[in-house]
């Protein structure tokens, strides 16, 4: 039940073609992208148990474009929060102790807490969508091993382009290199 | 360049030292000693986690009896109608607060101990909002009408109050609920994926396959995870100091002698953030003693958590002698009177305790020694949250039986009801706690990881 349910959800994952390495020092990985990514292959994918500042920097990766998301969920929680307030004080105009019924000191909370509870979830979904999570069909091979010490670099690849790029990897002292064709 | 080096064996064997603390980690062997975590529970998990419920099912059966019968049953009766369940909802939101303080605050400035500590406060904050969160809604005395709080169009065309103290509560309580909750669960997704990848059983492989997202630790996920990790702790640290002062607000609003206060906002943050770091040092010392993790979580941790416990006593010390000098200096007689009665009347002995968990006993603190011994530690933070409970029962009994009108004063005495409720929530929380323990990361691997020397070829395999 549960297996059926898993493959449903989680299919096996599919046939890959392409080269993959696997390295221990960060290093030896950081170089081997530069020299994959100088032989053109742009594609490659990199999976560590942390982010690396050497690879991150070999991988010439922009900052993630999560804070614009978060930014116009926040605008929009914030406005929202306000406009909540407005509505619904002249909706039900309850006037206490002679005091303006638009009130901007209260409604300043409602629409500050609404900004970033919009925010906090504009910023979750801006996260899974860029990341492309759940990851329900794995873009590359996988490895335990990537979640304890070891760092994998994946270059999708023609099986007739392999044997340059296994050679690049070994040439950067990978420790293992499996070739998917 | 040395081409010699060669990597250690995948899954190679945790290095052994004699002194727990000096143990040496490894990224392997971080990955074994956190998830050695998440294993069949033995006798003594069993057994507390039994005695949870137990207390717990008593609990209940004086909330079935506070529904059924009403609030008479509790001992509740004009003036002091907030009594216990605003003070266990104070209390435990200001528990709740600890966490994102240090997942969070901590996270902008830097601060990296927080890397080893931050799961288990972040899992309090989750399951102190939890528990906060319940009293409200049993106060109400008709909890299925507890939606009737929130904004919603409705046929009769009435709105809620958003003017109202108590309305901002609802947002603020919400909202740090949801943002806590989804920082919390983010987190865990890298660590979550190293225990599915461990998990045997096909149930527990899926779960975790569910709970980690799919997670595989590629260069895009990290570079979106971060990114957007920096904002939960940019969202999260205004919220910290922003919901509890709406909870003082809560108070500070009424022109009640004793709540009618522009320091209630600084007062109420740092006794929240006081009796949270305190709650973490409660968790975390016997969770390291019992699964021998003094090199993750070592002394030099607990120290800083101490020390962070030291400073917020002194700001809440200082907040309770300005709130007595200013009824002393200012006009309000009504004012002075209950500081009087508060230090003096009948409920001397819940004042006194305040102060002397909060302000006297926390002085021990200034010593290196005392910061550095855990078993002396644990006892002071037991006593700093019995303390910052009391400090709670004070401003709200105390001020609430003692208002301007002598003739609704009244003598108020706890029931055997409110103190079900009071062991109720604490089983309530542990309930939650101790099933955390044993099926997450109670520690973030991945953050951990961050700490180890990075294995590099070029520089003799060091960072």
């Amino acid at each position: 039940m549960i297996g059926t349910i898993q493959k449903l959800l989680f299919p096996p994952p599919p046939k890959f073609y392409g080269v993959m390495g696997i390295y221990y020092f960060v290093d030896d990985a950081a170089k081997a992208v530069t020299a994959l990514r100088q032989a053109g292959h742009k594609r490659l994918q990199v999976f560590s148990p942390v982010p690396h500042h050497d690879i991150v920097a070999a991988l010439d990766e922009g900052p993630s474009i999560v804070r614009w998301v978060t930014f116009v969920g926040g605008f929009l929680g914030c406005t929202g929060g306000f406009a909540l307030c407005w509505y619904t004080i002249y909706t039900w105009p309850m006037v206490i102790g002679g005091k303006e019924l638009f009130s901007i000191p209260p409604f300043t909370i409602l629409g500050y807490e609404s900004m970033i509870l919009a925010a906090g979830l504009s910023n979750l979904l801006g996260m899974l969508a860029l990341a492309r999570l759940p990851e329900i069909r794995p873009a590359a091979p996988y490895d335990p091993r990537f979640q304890e010490d070891r760092i994998g670099i994946w270059v999708p690849c023609l099986p007739s382009e392999s044997a340059p790029v296994e050679q690049a990897m070994r040439g950067h002292g990978a420790e293992e290199v499996q070739v998917h064709a | 360049m040395s081409q010699t080096l060669t990597p250690p064996a995948p899954r190679a064997a945790a290095p052994v030292h004699d002194d727990p603390e000096k143990r040496p980690i490894t990224q392997a062997s971080l990955n074994d000693d956190v998830l050695k975590l998440i294993s069949p529970p033995g006798k003594i998990w069993w057994a507390a986690f039994i005695f949870d419920l137990a207390v717990l099912a008593v609990a209940l059966g004086a909330v079935r009896n506070l529904i059924v019968h009403g609030w008479g049953v509790s001992g509740f009766f004009r003036p002091v109608m907030w009594a216990v369940d605003i003070t266990n909802f104070v209390f435990w939101v200001g528990i709740a607060h600890c966490g994102t303080l240090v997942s969070a605050v901590l996270f902008l400035f830097r601060s990296h101990f927080r890397r080893a500590v931050y799961r288990v406060a972040e899992a309090m904050t989750v399951f102190g909002v939890l528990t906060a969160a319940m009293f409200p809604a049993i106060h109400t005395g008709r909890p299925w009408f507890d939606y009737w709080l929130f904004p919603y169009p409705n046929q009769r065309g009435i709105w809620t109050n958003v003017r109202s103290p108590l309305e901002w509560d609802v947002f603020a309580v919400n909202t740090y609920l949801t943002v806590s909750s989804i920082f919390f669960l983010v987190g865990l997704i890298p660590d979550v994926a190293a225990v599915r990848d461990r998990a045997k059983h096909p149930l527990m492989k899926f779960i975790y396959t569910l709970l980690s997202f799919g997670w595989t630790g590629a260069n895009y996920q990290w570079k979106h995870f971060y990114g957007a990790y920096l904002f939960f702790a940019a969202l999260a640290t205004p919220l910290v100091f922003s919901v509890h002062s709406v909870v003082s607000w809560d108070f500070a609003m009424a022109q009640v002698p004793g709540w009618h206060s522009t320091l209630f906002a600084p007062y109420f943050v740092a006794g929240a953030i006081f009796s949270g770091v305190a709650m973490v040092i409660n968790l975390l010392i016997p969770i390291r003693k019992a699964f021998k993790l003094e090199h993750i979580v070592t002394l030099d941790h607990m120290e800083k958590l101490a020390k962070l416990v030291l400073l917020t006593s002194t700001m809440v010390g200082y907040s309770y002698l300005t709130e007595f000098f200013m009824a002393w200096f200012g006009p309000n007689k009504a004012e002075a009177d209950l500081f009087w009665f508060r230090a003096t009347g009948y409920l001397w002995p819940a004042f006194w305790t305040m102060f002397s968990c909060n302000v006297i006993f926390p002085l021990l603190l200034w010593f290196k020694g005392f910061r550095r011994n855990m078993t002396a530690m644990f006892i002071l933070c037991l006593f700093v949250n019995v303390g910052m409970w009391f400090e709670r029962f004070v401003i709200i009994v105390t001020s609430l039986n003692r208002a301007f009108n002598p003739a609704n004063w009244f003598h108020y005495t706890i029931s055997i009801t409110e103190i079900a409720l009071i062991v109720g929530s604490f089983a309530w929380f542990f309930m939650f706690f101790l099933v955390f323990v044993r099926v997450l990361p109670a520690f973030s691997i991945a953050e951990i990881k961050e700490t180890l020397p990075v294995p590099r070829r070029g520089n003799g395999g060091h960072r």
